[in-house]
């Protein structure tokens, strides 16, 4: 490569002195791509650095003076060392560039391997601080994801995804506060094969509240005698109020539970715990208190997640499938009209074809995650929302493809089919739509495979599929169940790609 | 060989970039006639041939067939006219993906209604037909396979029963054997040669081989840079003389053999 011209042939040191201002000497010596380089680089580094060093200085200034700034998660210092580290590098680079302009004056100048390099550092270091990257925080928090990690990649614990029915062996005794004047609380008839309890005392004050002096007041202590229960199998002690939910009785953090003796029989002591009884109750509340043993009937069983998960994946199929589908009816006869070799015929055929050109690559430009969140303000959230996103998505990635493929035919049947005096028509079908059959079914497959992957994304912002229920378990840390998901995903995905590979490779 | 099919007056031809692929080319070709035209890649005989059935739009001239000028026609009407004019490729141009039997039926499209293309309906007739044209060319057994499953004299067969199908009054045939094998060559051009010998059919053909010219044509034309340099009867090209030679190939061509195995060596 010879030299270029020069613009302005100044000595060598008055040329590296002009490049105060980055890449000037460079221009006036006619390396005018190079010159563009320097500036850009030089000028937006030192611009970038300007910004980071007002922010911090921002961030002094802006927060009230009781917060300590070592509280918040980026203190300000952070940036300010990023600035200072960019700053060198800038300057080495702007440097660079006066020492270059130096040799520019004299000879061609070898490729700007060091400038650039420090150029590029400076702006690497510029953007770690602008994105917030912070390993040393990523190392230390690893411990919040390790754990999620595992149950992640291996939700298959059989205690986890798997349950069994149980079925409840009940001791029931009546019980009611506070206590009435009318006799004894009358106590169910014990069954034939079933356990029953005797209570004493059978009515009395349940705990919580406050004492005149302030003390909390203990409820009334209880003593239940079991009889025909399951011998040495664990029972549990559970209270259910009139009026709300049954619950089980903890104690000092444990639930309490009894073992009844070889004869079935037992014999168990608790002081009444707190409820809360309804302030319009008039009379006495009564209370079941009941004691239970359960036992696990029936084969293992998936847990109900697993069925779900399977549920969405099978709707994410759908969804792509019918947005590949409908995406394919519509892509078809677009992309003939957006393919040149049919359209250049004439001023208005050639316009249409811009027209659709256009149309296609703006709709391609937008995300499937925009247009479905266009789509749920149109139909609701749900999969007819995200099958409508694909859709468009999919009309205009295929229809350019096509149109693509239609492009790259071979001429020669075309001439041959219009020279026996076929009109477009059949010309199209003749000579054309055989070419383009494999490309098309190919494309399509292939576009099914990233629907199915995008749409696993489509439901994370509201269009069905997998991703909704994926999107809720990890709000609320089930972790298992984004397991059970995970995997879902990972097999259809894994699935459709070697399928869609082996039809493809059969078509083309 | 009597009133003329075709007549070329005046034709020429300007590309877009310039080029002058046809300057004021006039001819004729009578009924029945085998006529050549020969002459070096470039000197226009594609275009020349691509000008007749309006593939390529001349620049200005003539092309009288069988009462209208060509040249002018439109639409319907040069649909019409094209389908008369049957036309075999030198790449055969086949749809190669789709059967032998769709390939002959497509040369009958100018016949049928549009509309039918579409469902892909084929009147038997026109099925029955298009067996025949293959039995013509003598590969009926191969209707039912992929046309890229057939060798390349066996797809130039193939073109010329497609042509066959559009029942024209003359055939173009554009370098015919410049892709195959030359023992295929003189197969392909005995089949021209058939169908103009005992059917009458009107052929217009541009060859390369010096030899091929000599064997078949009843009549040469000779193009250099888009103007006739030679016109010639059977009994002229067989003597053709070093000048005449060169006045087509150029001054660096060498003849080859000579006589009437001669050959040319592109310069």
């Amino acid at each position: 490569m010879k030299p270029p011209r020069s613009l302005l042939s100044l000595p060598p040191i008055l040329n590296a002195f002009v490049s105060l201002i980055p890449g000037l000497g460079q221009l006036l010596r006619g390396y005018i791509t190079r010159a563009i380089l320097i500036f850009s680089f030089v000028a937006s580094l030192y611009g970038l650095v300007l910004w980071r060093l007002d922010d911090a200085k921002i961030a002094v200034t802006v927060l009230p003076p009781s917060i300590d700034t070592a509280d918040l998660s980026r203190p300000q210092e952070t940036t300010l060392t990023y600035a200072v580290v960019a700053i060198i590098f800038a300057v080495l680079g702007h440097l660079w560039g006066i020492f270059d302009a130096y040799v520019c004056a004299g000879h061609k100048p070898s490729p700007p391997r060091l400038g650039m390099t420090f150029l590029i550092i400076g702006t690497l270091v510029v953007g770690s601080d602008i994105t917030e990257i912070n390993i040393a925080k990523a190392v230390r928090e690893i411990d919040d994801i390790v754990p999620r990690l595992s149950q992640i990649l291996w939700p298959w614990n059989p205690e986890k995804i798997l349950y069994r029915d149980k079925e409840n062996f009940d001791g029931v005794a009546l019980w009611e506060t506070p206590c009435q004047e009318d006799g004894p609380v009358e106590q169910p008839e014990p069954v034939e094969g079933q356990p029953y309890l005797e209570i004493a005392p059978d009515c009395g004050d349940p705990s919580g509240g406050r004492l005149p002096n302030g003390r909390r007041r203990e409820g009334t202590e209880v003593t239940l005698k079991g009889y025909n229960y399951r011998p040495n199998e664990q029972a549990e002690l559970i209270i259910n109020p009139a009026s709300i939910p049954e619950f089980r009785v903890v104690v000092d953090g444990e639930r309490v539970r009894v073992t009844p003796d070889d004869n079935g029989q037992f014999e168990l002591s608790f002081v009444m715990p707190n409820f809360t009884i309804p302030s319009t109750t008039v009379g006495a509340v009564p209370v079941r208190i009941i004691v239970r043993q359960q036992k696990e009937i029936g084969s293992p069983k998936l847990v109900k997640e697993f069925w779900l998960s399977l549920e969405a994946i099978i709707e994410t199929i759908f969804l792509a499938l019918m947005a590949t589908a409908f995406g394919l009816i519509l892509a078809v006869p677009m992309s003939f009209v957006a393919a040149r070799n049919l359209m250049a015929t004439n001023i208005i055929t050639l316009t249409i074809y811009y027209l659709v050109r256009l149309f296609m690559n703006v709709v391609r430009s937008i995300e499937p995650l925009i247009w479905a969140l266009i789509a749920i303000v149109w139909v609701g959230p749900g999969p007819f929302a995200g099958v409508i996103a694909l859709t468009i998505h999919t009309i205009a990635a295929l229809g350019k493809l096509y149109s693509e493929s239609i492009e790259s035919i071979d001429d020669g049947p075309i001439e041959a089919i219009q020279a026996t005096g076929a009109d477009r028509l059949q010309t199209i079908m003749y000579a054309v739509v055989p070419q383009v059959v494999p490309p098309f079914v190919s494309f399509t497959i292939y576009r099914w495979d990233i629907n199915v992957r995008m749409s696993t994304i489509i439901g994370a912002v509201g269009g069905g599929g997998i991703g909704a229920i994926l999107v809720q378990w990890i709000r609320i840390g089930d972790y298992d169940s984004v397991g059970i998901a995970v995997w879902m995903i990972a097999i259809v995905v894994t699935i459709l790609d070697y399928a869609s590979a082996r039809i493809r490779e059969r078509y083309v | 060989m009597d009133a003329p099919v075709l007549r070329i007056e005046n034709l020429s031809k300007t590309y877009e970039d310039g080029t002058q692929a046809l300057v004021d080319v006039s001819f004729e070709i009578r009924k029945g006639e085998f006529l050549v035209i020969i002459g070096l890649s470039g000197s226009g005989k594609s275009t020349l041939l691509r000008c007749i059935n309006r593939l390529v739009e001349p620049t200005s001239g003539h092309i009288w067939f069988d009462g209208i000028d060509i040249a002018q026609v439109k639409g319907t009407k040069l649909r019409s006219t094209r389908r008369q004019i049957g036309m075999i490729f030198q790449q055969f141009n086949l749809v190669k993906r789709s059967k032998v039997i769709t390939n002959v039926i497509s040369g009958r499209l100018g016949y049928l209604n549009p509309l039918w293309s579409v469902v892909g309906y084929v009147p038997p007739q026109v099925r029955q037909d298009a067996f025949q044209a293959l039995q013509q060319v003598g590969i009926a057994e191969k209707a039912q396979n992929r046309a890229d499953a057939l060798s390349g004299g066996q797809q130039q067969r193939v073109g010329i029963a497609r042509a066959l199908m559009q029942k024209p009054k003359i055939i173009l045939a554009d370098e015919p054997v410049a892709s195959l094998d030359p023992v295929l060559a003189y197969s392909i051009l005995d089949y021209l040669e058939k169908l103009n010998r005992e059917h009458g059919m009107t052929v217009l053909c541009s060859l390369h081989y010096l030899d091929l010219v000599q064997r078949y044509a009843d009549r040469v034309i000779g193009l250099r840079d888009g103007k006739i340099v030679y016109e010639g009867s059977k009994a002229d090209i067989q003597n053709i003389t070093d000048t005449q030679f060169r006045q087509i190939y150029g001054e660096e061509a060498q003849r080859l053999g000579g006589g009437l195995t001669g050959g040319l060596q592109k310069g």
